[in-house]
Parts: C-alpha cells; structure tokens; sequence
C-alpha cells in the first residue's frame, strides 16, 4: 500500500469546473471518507486519482512517485465504480479473474483468490452467473470483489455499498472495515451515508462545488465544522443555524435576535468579537440545546413548528427568528406544536460563524 | 370509446394485410413460376398452382458444366466476392472510426461526423458519372475494385454511423474499468469493447454485403467484361439472350435473394440481442 497525494488538482470541462484546486494527502493505511452533495466533484476526483481522465493542473502522487502522465495500469490502483462497470459478457468469475489475469498470475492463485474473494463477499454461489442475472445490490458486491481481489497500492471506493439493503451494508461495512485493518489498505472512499463515513473513516474529506472544504477526522469534522457548509452538512439531523447580530456593551457581547439578547461567555464573546461585521450565525446541534417552558436567564424564545418522535428521541423543530432550530428530548417529555418555548444553549458546545465569510469563528 | 379505438386497430390490421399482400404476392408468384416448364409459364389463363412442378430450372443453374449454370453460377461467385470485399475493407475502416467518433473528442470532430454523412444526402446516380470519370482516371474501370471502391463510399458512411450508436451504447466506464484491471487503451478495446460490439458489427457487415449484393446502375457501368458481371446485371443480360425463359429467370432471381433473406434473419437476432445485452446500473 502507499500514500496518495493530491496538490492542487483542477479539473475543468470547458466552462465547468468540476474539481478546484484540491489538495490533500492520504497517508499510507489510511481510510478517508470523501463527502459532498451531488455533483460536487467525487466521482471526478477518483477518475484523476485513478488516471482515467486527464488532469488541467496539479499534481498527483501515489508513494513518492508522480503519477501525472502514467497510464491507469501503471498506477496500480483498484476501484469500485459507482455504477458498477461490471464485464456484461463475462460470468462473476471471470469478472473477478480479469483484473489478475492481467497482471499475469498464475492459473491456481487466480483460482485461489477469486475463491477466497467470493468467499467473503458471499457470493461464491454466483460465480457461474452473468451481470445481468444479479440483483443490484449482488453485482455490487461483484464490483467490490473485483477490486478486493487485488492487492493494489490504493483502493478507490464510489460509493460501493449504496445499492445494499440495511441489514447486508452493516454487515459489509464490518466486512470492509476488518479488510482494511487487515492489510493496512489506503483506501477513498466516496460516500452519501455519514455513518458509513464517521463509522470506518481514519479522516473525512468534505467537498462541495468542486473545492474540498475540509479535510479531519470525523470527530473534529463533526465538533468543529471549519464553515457553515461543512456544519450543515455533516450529521443528522444537521446543525441548526441561526443568523443573528452581535451586540457589544462595554466589556459583555451578547447575541441579539429579534427582542431578545443571549450574553456570550467569555470564551464565545472573543471569538465573536473575531467577526469581520456583526452578522454572526449561530449553530448548534440538537443535543447541546435544552428546552424550557419557561424563559430562564440567557435563553432564547422560539415557538415549536412540529414534533417528530423517532422512538430514541424525539426532535422538535422550534422557529426561532425566522430560522429553524432543531433540539431533542427524552420521548416521553410531552410538547405540542404552536406552544412557546425557551432555548437553552449550551455556551461550551455552541458554534459561531461569520455572517459574511461563512467561516467558523475560532478563538485567536 | 372502445368502439372507436377497436375500429382503429382494425383499420390497421387491414392495412397491414394489404402491405404484406403488396409486398408477398410477386414473391409467391417468383417461386410459383420458377418450378413450372416454360410452356406452363406461358400458358392463358395462368395455372395458379403448377400441375407439373418441376426442379429442372435450378438444377439447371446451379450445374457447372451447363452453360447457362455456368455462367451464373460465375455471376453468383463475382457478386459474393465484390461484396464481401466491401464488407471487410468496409468494416475494417468503421470500426475504428466509429469507435474513434464516440470516445474521444478531437477538433473537427463535429465537422468530420456530418461530412461523413453529408454523402448519404445525395442519391447514387448523382455520383455516377465523376465517380466513373475518377475510376477511368485511375484505371480502375473494368474492374471489380472500381465496384469495391465505389461501393465502400456508399457503405462506409452509414456503416460508421450504425457502429458509433453502438459505441455509444457500451458504457465508457466498461473500458475505464478495464484500464485499472491492467489493460492498455488498447486491450480494453480489444478484450472487453470488441467482443460488446460484435452484434454491432456483424448487423453493420449484413447491411453492407446487402447494399453491394444488391447494388445495379455502378456494377452495370463500370464493368463491361461478360466474365466479370455481377448478379444483378448478370442476370438481366443473361436473360436478355434467351428473353422467353420466365421460370428460368425467376428461378435465378430467387437463388439470388436467397442469401439477402437469410442474412436479414441473422441480422434481427442480433439486432434484439444487440438490444437487451444489459451491462451497468441504468
Ligand atoms: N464529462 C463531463 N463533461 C462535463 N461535465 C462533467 C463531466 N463529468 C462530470 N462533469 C461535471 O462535473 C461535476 C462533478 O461531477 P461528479 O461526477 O464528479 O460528481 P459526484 O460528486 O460524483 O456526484 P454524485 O454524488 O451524483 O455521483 C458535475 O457538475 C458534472 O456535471
Ligand atoms: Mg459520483
């Protein structure tokens, strides 16, 4: 296995610019989690990785060598392709013995790992079958065979459990979280399931509209979103957002919203004191906010807009100065719609952004 | 409601009837005709069904040592080699053409596509006196290649054309897969896109052997050699000769549709094949 590092990797169609100037590095072993909404560039940036479309600029390393004008084969590098990409006209079997053929192995190793390959995948008895005589989520597990059939220097992943039933990705998740620390394997993987990410990834890399916004381990993703892209993004339900304005008297800052102030403790008063204008956006998730039927000292009023009882908890969207906050309570804590409430929120847990650049306020 | 929609379907089934009718009596009546005696061909009123059917006209044609057979058979060989010649030089350009039209993208792409094309607006006959004028010019009038030229100018455009929409159709990542599994550009092509496009190319070297097996004004002016003719012309000069042998004719224009019917019965299997070979995730 070996590092791969992106430097500055553009990728333009014409006008579109479907990869800007992405840099980040993979270490050797490592599992990095690419997220981003539709379209942001994911499947773009695995084909530069893998070679499959020619870069506009940048470089892309796999171990120390430059890999910018070397053929796919010669980077030696598995992927799993979104759409499966499987041989039509080749059985399981030979789908999964094409990529060693190539690579010239013997007759009993190719037969000893394909074997062994469908043995994990659970797929042996399809062996016989074509592509078009599997479900999805069985050719699915094909594709994802016929990259773990190989020992590549890095795997590339498009999001390869996404056609799978509940029960059968968990499983397959376990599966590819075990094979990755059994053979310290680089792998990217592009994924729409943040569980999936923040379950097996090392890091996550998030992009949207082509840049990579953050690049950290799931933790520090999810507690500190670099801006309010990343905090929108990143969990579920996602971080509640609140555009407000910065109010400073004397030595106190307090946040103010329409008829209401919340003073900022003095950790959270300097990184608002940080903002480039007094547009401050507030975030928070749903755990680090209590909810009150009366007002307290520093709570914020809000007027709850519906209940969603999902069993464990029950999420409440509450309307606080035109934005929505979601909070969660214990299920069997009774509250209705239409009813006032009182936000409290945690001051240590709470997030602040610049309202102009978006940027997470941090303190300085 | 449904009465109108039933007249309708009924309408279209009458329609249906007379086109095939249109269409399958000559034939019925070629094949009639062409297992009767010459005096039973002449005869008024026509015997609707022979009373004495007889073989005697194909064995004739088809034995090398009659004169008549001789010649067609002759015929029947110079048509089978101009176009099958046609197909493969044909399908030996196309394929990669067409397989160069759809993957990548060159300047003058667009351009080339449509000039390509651009000579399937004409008809034939437009091309017939430059096409002989160039073929004089270098010296190819009087022989076959001057047909497999010409008829490779008429195919090849059309030829491209159906095999590109056949690229077209096998997922480009099928070849990206194959690239990381270790193939070359090259390899991909060969190991994994050759063997998708098959139906492709056996639908696209049907038409074209049709088109030239079929092909008349160009075989009927650029050769003039009797030793030479193809079919089509072959035939008709044939029976100018011995103008009353009516069953004999029929008899040689039915062994001559022969191969265009068989081919065209492969063609649709493959055809539906080529159609419902499922390869990725829609
Ligand atoms: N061949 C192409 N020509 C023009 N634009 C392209 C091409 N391929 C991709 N794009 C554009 O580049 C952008 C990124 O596409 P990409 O396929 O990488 O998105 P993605 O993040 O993989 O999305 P998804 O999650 O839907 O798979 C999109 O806006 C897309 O329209
Ligand atoms: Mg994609």
């Amino acid at each position: 296995m070996a590092k791969v590092a992106l430097e500055n990797v553009v990728k333009t169609y014409g006008p579109v610019t479907a990869v800007g100037d992405v840099s980040f590095t993979v270490q050797d072993g490592e599992f990095v989690a690419l997220v981003g909404p539709s379209g942001c560039g994911k499947t773009t940036t695995l084909n530069l990785i893998a070679g499959l479309i020619p870069m506009s600029g940048g470089n892309i390393r796999i171990g120390d060598k430059l890999v910018n004008d070397l053929d796919p084969k010669d980077r030696d590098i598995a992927m799993v392709f979104q759409n499966y990409a499987l041989y039509p006209n080749k059985t399981v079997a030979k789908n999964l013995a094409f990529p060693l053929q190539m690579r010239r192995l013997s007759k009993d190793e190719i037969l000893r790992k394909v074997t062994e390959t469908a043995r994990v995948l659970d797929i042996t008895h399809l062996l016989e079958r074509k592509p078009r005589e599997l479900s999805g989520g069985q050719q699915q597990r094909v594709a994802l065979g016929r990259a773990l059939v190989r020992d590549p220097r890095a795997f590339l992943m498009d999001e390869p459990l996404s056609n799978l039933d509940a029960k059968l990705r968990v499983q397959m998740r376990t599966e590819l979280k075990r094979f990755h620390q059994d053979l310290k394997a680089t792998i990217i993987y592009v994924t729409h399931d943040q569980l999936e990410a923040v379950t097996m990834a090392d890091k996550m890399a998030v992009m949207n509209g082509g840049t990579l916004q953050q690049y950290d381990s799931p933790k520090n993703v999810f507690d500190h979103p670099v801006n309010t892209f990343v905090a929108s993004f990143v969990g579920s339900p996602a971080m509640s957002l609140v555009p407000l304005r910065r109010v400073v008297d004397g030595d106190t800052v307090a946040l103010a919203g329409n008829g209401w102030q919340m003073p900022l403790s003095p950790a959270n008063a300097r990184k608002a004191l940080g903002a480039k204008s007094d547009k401050l956006i507030l975030g928070a998730r749903h755990s680090t906010i209590a909810l009150h039927d009366t007002p307290h000292a520093g709570t914020v009023p809000g007027r709850v807009y519906t209940v969603e009882p999902t069993g464990d908890v029950t999420f409440v969207q509450v309307h606080v100065d035109g934005a929505i906050v979601i909070a969660s309570l214990a299920p069997d804590v009774p509250v209705r719609s239409d009813t006032n409430v009182w936000l409290g929120f945690d001051q240590t847990r709470m997030h602040l952004f610049d309202g102009e650049t978006q940027m997470a306020l941090t303190q300085t | 409601m449904s009465g109108r929609v039933d007249g309708w379907r009924w309408a279209g089934r009458v329609f249906l009837v007379l086109i095939l009718l249109f269409t399958a009596v000559p034939m019925v009546w070629m094949l009639l005709t062409s297992i009767k005696s010459q005096f039973a061909a002449m005869q008024y009123p026509p015997q609707w069904w022979p009373k004495e059917p007889t073989l005697q006209n194909y064995t004739k044609l088809l034995d090398p040592t009659n004169p008549v057979g001789n010649d067609f058979l002759r015929y029947m060989w110079n048509s089978f080699y101009v176009s099958l010649a046609t197909t493969v030089l044909g399908v030996a350009v196309a394929v990669p053409a067409a397989y160069a039209f759809s993957r990548f993208r060159f300047p003058g792409r667009t351009f080339l596509f449509f000039a390509v094309l651009l000579r399937n607006m004409f008809p034939a006959v437009v091309f017939l006196m430059p096409l002989f004028i160039l073929m004089r010019w270098l010296g190819l009038v009087g022989t076959h290649g001057s047909l497999i030229l010409t008829y490779l100018t008429f195919g090849l455009p059309l030829s491209i054309w159906l095999l590109k929409g056949f690229y077209d159709n096998i997922p480009i990542q099928l070849e990206q897969a194959a690239r990381i599994d270790g193939a070359t550009r090259f390899q991909a092509f060969l190991l994994i896109v050759m063997p998708l496009s098959v139906p492709g190319i056996l639908a696209t070297s049907i038409f074209s052997f049709i088109g030239a097996w079929n092909e008349y004004v160009y075989a009927a002016t650029f050769l003039n050699r009797q030793d030479q003719l193809t079919l089509p012309v072959g035939i008709q000069r044939f029976f100018a000769e011995f103008a009353t042998d009516w069953p004999g004719l029929m008899a040689a224009t039915f062994l001559m549709s022969v191969p265009v019917v068989v081919l065209f019965l492969v063609l649709q299997r493959y055809f539906v094949r080529a159609l419902t070979e499922g390869a990725v995730k829609s």
